[in-house]
């Protein structure tokens, strides 16, 4: 069930960035070049896809403006954009504590649910 | 309770996790029975919910509306029930239904899966908000950055925080 959809909705986002984070290679990828700036080459040698798949799912990072290209002599490397991330992790942050606020009513209605139960049992 | 968690297994789909501290029984009941879901659903400050049609039969159909009592305003999903497991799981299309608040969520339904698992009187709920297509899910997340959009950013805020 989602009934908060609507606020959901609320929450302004990057729509892109959501995409960028969803694919597994991407996540991995995050995760090597958040330790340090890295080329195509040295990153596709954690992968067992192509140098060409890897390079495609930086062009989406970079899409996203997750990841930014530094030319260093005649290498690019891929470094992680820290806020771009932030900005994703307060996204989800927003999201659950729209669940989570729904939750907890959720858990109160169901302790007097419990308790009405146990009153019943007794008589 | 742990607090609720919140994943994105695929590019169209989110992924909330909570689990209860109340055995499966009584969890599905207050996802199922109108009355109790009135009381956990309508958490929006101003906002009630004067229209909640539930069923638990495979190929019926549901409505949920909200209304803002100061301002006439009304909003709400609809779907149809595709598969009910009793005390296990529950999955249904949703449809947002712009009442008079305006704004769209896509064309197509999105599907709802909730999971529902009993261990030791902890129950714990999985809920999956698949969306037919990524631009539905885009449409979905832009909603209500419209103009229309009369719930604004300090009532979310406010929802946030309480």
């Amino acid at each position: 069930m989602q009934p908060f959809g609507c606020i959901l909705a609320l929450v302004d986002m990057k729509r892109d960035v959501f995409q960028a984070i969803a694919d597994p290679t991407r996540r991995a990828i995050i995760a090597l070049i958040a330790v340090q700036a890295m080329t195509p080459n040295a990153l596709a040698q954690h992968f067992d896809s192509t140098r060409q798949a890897v390079s495609k799912h930086l062009r989406i990072l970079t899409e996203c403006e997750i990841v930014t290209q530094e030319q260093k002599g005649r290498e690019i490397y891929y470094r992680l954009e820290i806020d771009k991330m932030k900005e994703i992790d307060e996204w989800l942050e927003q999201y659950r504590k729209i669940w989570e606020s729904r939750f907890e009513q959720l858990g109160e209605v169901l302790e007097v649910m419990k308790n009405d139960q146990r009153t019943k049992k007794k008589k | 309770m742990k607090p609720a968690e919140v994943s994105t297994p695929s590019d169209r789909e989110v992924l909330v996790k909570r689990s209860f501290d109340a055995p499966v029984d009584l969890v599905w009941q207050a996802y199922t029975d109108p009355a109790l879901m009135r009381r956990w659903l309508t958490a929006m400050p101003g906002w009630s919910m004067p229209v909640c049609e539930m069923t638990t039969d495979v190929g019926g159909k549901y409505r949920w509306r909200w209304r803002n009592d100061e301002n006439d305003q009304e909003f709400g999903f609809t779907g149809e029930m595709l598969e009910v497991a009793l005390h296990s799981k529950i999955v249904h299309t949703q449809i947002f239904d712009p009442g008079n608040l305006g704004g769209s969520m896509g064309g197509e339904p999105s599907i709802i899966t909730v999971t529902f698992n009993e261990t030791d009187g902890i129950t714990a709920v999985a809920t999956s908000i698949k969306f037919a297509s990524q631009a539905d899910r885009d449409a979905a997340i832009s909603t209500g950055m419209t103009d229309g959009m009369e719930m604004s950013y300090k009532q979310l805020d406010e929802v946030l925080a309480g």
